[in-house]
């Protein structure tokens, strides 16, 4: 589907129709966000007919819960890819502990930028680079494996060779050392 | 985990966990865990709304990936076709109920609204009438409700979303314009979702930008044609 880059505005607009019960902007909505969606659920849960069940509840969620986009803060693509994202990481969560073995294998981070995200997000992605430049090397890809894959705590300990206690506190003061650098 | 790394753990305290569980790395236990405490806790869900917005932009490491077509009929058919079960005029606002319980008070409610709207004018999905919404609350009551006004049916939907009337008294909604005396547009039916007919001498009022307030009254309204109980809640109405 060729439409347009949707701007912010479009969207906001569209996600506050849809709290209304708007069918038709609900719709819209779907055609311009479902790709962006998709490839979070896609890249989170690595397979691709559960990426495609987790997409219906995705957007079953947004029908549902699009009254509660008014108190977000957040940007209304930010705040649809936290819904897709939260999704995806129960549902990996939720399924039997994958053999951490393969997913390591089927799961390295794509570290490429995409140069049209790159645009699009502007300052304020190389504001998020250049604070976790940083951070240790290995913390850093550490904290962007588990955003972008929503690996768990045990994955990262096993991917790192370090015990899970250590892998915890390692991400927990990276964490805190990124919000310092990001508030400075 | 021993009781030494626990200690550990703490520090960072809140902030920290709200941070993990952005993260997405805390075991499904935990992060159902979590999950329940951002519907509870208004000030835990706040530290974890930072924590969206400071990490978003890693968002941009997520390509776009084409669903199959036919992905969106089988959505459409989980959220509209339920022959086994009659379709809840609202469904969303059961769900939200708690929600809004939790937050911090009725300016909230408004501020939501407030938000929202700059960015909101008509032109996303084209529509000839105009559509107007109020959030109607007031400081010293719980009652809340969210009214959405359509200029095309001259309906106004009413979304309940907390305040319980009194046993044997009702709600009446009221069109106030300027200083000019209250006008009734009759008593709030009871229910999570209803609607009310604007008589179209009223239609004008609401297009000039008249205020709604919901009063307290007898059952059956108000026996004096004024408002006679107390203002349970009120707003004004922005277009969207």
């Amino acid at each position: 589907m060729t439409s347009p880059r949707p701007t912010s505005q479009d969207i906001t607009k569209l996600i506050v129709r849809v709290s209304m019960k708007d069918r038709a902007a609900f719709d819209l909505l779907y055609r311009r966000t479902s790709a962006k969606l998709f490839g979070v659920c896609l890249r989170v849960l690595s397979d691709r007919g559960e990426a495609e069940e987790a997409l219906q509840d995705v957007y079953v969620k947004i029908w549902t819960k699009a009254d509660r986009f008014a108190v977000s803060e957040l940007s209304p693509i930010s705040w649809l890819v936290a819904i897709a994202r939260n999704h995806s990481i129960d549902r990996i969560r939720a399924r039997r502990e994958r053999t951490t073995a393969i997913d390591a294998a089927l799961e390295v981070p794509d570290e490429k930028p995409d140069p049209e995200a790159e645009a699009v997000a502007g300052g304020e992605r190389d504001r998020i680079h250049s604070c976790l430049q940083e951070l240790e090397q290995d913390r850093a890809a550490a904290v962007r494996a588990a955003y972008l894959n929503g690996d768990s705590y045990a994955e990262l300990a096993e991917r790192f060779s370090v015990p899970l206690n250590t892998m915890r506190t390692w991400l927990r003061r990276s964490l805190m050392k990124l919000k310092e650098c990001l508030e400075r | 985990m021993t009781p030494a790394d626990d200690r550990d753990l703490e520090h960072g305290g809140d902030d920290a966990l709200a941070a993990e569980y952005v993260l997405g790395v805390l075991p499904g236990d935990e992060r159902l865990a979590v999950a329940r405490r951002i519907e509870e806790d208004a000030a835990f869900s706040i530290l974890v709304g930072a924590w969206e917005e400071r990490l978003s932009p890693l968002n941009a490491g997520y390509e776009d990936v084409e669903p199959p077509a036919s992905l969106k009929t089988l959505v459409d058919a989980r959220l509209f076709e339920r022959p086994d079960r009659k379709p809840k005029p609202r469904p969303s606002f059961s769900e939200s109920l708690a929600f809004w319980r939790g937050l911090a008070g009725a300016a909230v409610a408004a501020l939501a609204i407030a938000i929202a709207l700059p960015f909101l004018q008509p032109a996303a999905v084209p529509e000839a009438a105009p559509r107007l919404v109020a959030s109607l609350a007031d400081d010293g009551t719980d009652v809340r409700y969210l009214a959405v006004y359509d200029g095309h049916s001259g309906d106004i939907g009413l979304s309940h979303v907390t305040g319980d009337r009194a046993q044997g008294r009702d709600f009446e909604l009221w069109l106030i314009e300027g200083n000019a005396a209250p006008v009734s547009l009759g008593v709030v039916p009871v229910g999570a979702s209803v609607h009310v007919p604007v008589a179209p001498a009223h239609r004008q009022m609401i297009a000039s930008g008249a205020l709604f307030a919901i009063s307290l009254e007898p059952e059956g309204g108000s026996p004096t044609g004024q408002p006679t109980g107390p203002v349970v809640a009120a707003g004004d109405l922005r277009s969207i």
